[in-house]
């Protein structure tokens, strides 16, 4: 939120929060970022409640594998980590390793998807769908709602990817960055809870 | 009479503050040359992450037990990602955002525990 500023303590600002304007579009993020873990806390809710409701399916000991799991913690955290240097990148105001450094991050946002989708076509493959049990209809609507975020973020990344090459950083651009590097570790850290509650939680029996 | 308030300064404004409120929300920047804490933050995160698989995988602690320490391990984890890759102290004038985050987090705890604890009662809906 702003405050009427000094011009001097303005210059030593980044140039997404010196911009008035721009800084109130982040912190108007952040409010957004606040609604969507309303979005995933009801559905951890729904999940927390209908994990043991197997009604003759899968469970989650027989279900869930640990190795495409860990492939994706592993490319998420990852990706967490590379949006993070470009951030860093950005705020010395190098163009190219910022582009470097998105590109990669949606590289390893496609994979984890990728990874994703594989083991969910897995799982209907032996008729584990999202009508077998009520378990499987909230697990699928978590993770789903999930992979969902992360597929937009990777679009979301293309389009400032194009506008970086087109318009370099200026406080527009460096706004849009900081605020999907915003999105892009929420959603690592929805997916660390996903992992926990979800996954590792599945094998503790 | 109305009279036109001269903006305060940012340093004038924390000053005032009598309650230490606004000192809570004084933004703080990341400036390095090096990105040490991103790195220190990618380490520190894989090895909480993998911590907590080898802890389950190797059933070292009873069922209860073992998912209050995954979980706790998740929440530092949630910490380490806000506090080092998301710069949540980062703001012009003050870090607002600061607020409705604590806000959240106790809304979205309190309906996760309680939606765990009131189907706990299942013998009395069904």
């Amino acid at each position: 939120m702003s405050l009427p500023l000094a011009e001097e303590q303005v210059q030593k600002l980044p140039l997404e929060f010196a911009d008035e304007k721009e800084s109130v579009n982040i912190t108007g993020f952040w409010m957004f970022l606040v609604t969507d873990v309303l979005v995933f806390g009801s559905l951890f809710s729904t999940y927390a409640v209908m994990r043991h409701s197997y009604a003759m399916g899968p469970t989650a000991d027989q279900l869930f594998k640990m190795g495409p799991v860990m492939l994706e913690t592993l490319l998420l955290l990852t990706s967490s980590f590379t949006i993070g240097l470009g951030v860093f990148a950005m705020r010395k105001g190098q163009t190219r390793a910022l582009m470097f450094w998105l590109l990669l991050t949606m590289l390893l946002g496609a994979g984890f998807v990728t990874t994703e989708i594989h083991d969910f076509v897995s799982f209907a493959a032996i008729g584990a769908t999202w009508h077998t049990s009520a378990f499987l209809s909230a697990f699928d609507i978590l993770v789903g709602t999930h992979g969902a975020h992360v597929t937009f973020g990777i679009f979301w990344a293309l389009t400032l990817l194009l506008q970086l090459r087109k318009r370099g950083i200026t406080a527009r651009t460096a706004r849009k960055i900081y605020t999907f590097s915003l999105y892009w570790h929420f959603l690592d850290i929805v997916w660390i809870f996903i992992f926990t509650f979800v996954y590792l939680n599945g094998k503790i029996v | 009479m109305s009279q036109v308030e001269q903006p305060l300064t940012i340093d004038e404004a924390y000053n005032q503050d009598n309650d230490r409120a606004l000192k809570f929300l004084r933004p703080r920047f990341h400036e390095e040359k090096f990105p040490t804490i991103q790195i220190l933050g990618y380490i520190g995160s894989l090895i909480l992450t993998f911590g907590a698989y080898f802890l389950v995988m190797d059933h070292v602690l009873p069922p209860v037990s073992l998912l209050a320490v995954i979980l706790a391990l998740a929440v530092m984890q949630g910490a380490l990602q806000i506090g080092v890759f998301m710069h949540v102290r980062e703001g012009r004038g003050l870090a607002w955002q600061i607020v409705p985050l604590y806000l959240v987090f106790l809304i979205a705890m309190g309906m996760v525990g309680m939606s765990i604890w009131i189907m706990l009662f299942k013998s009395g809906v069904s």
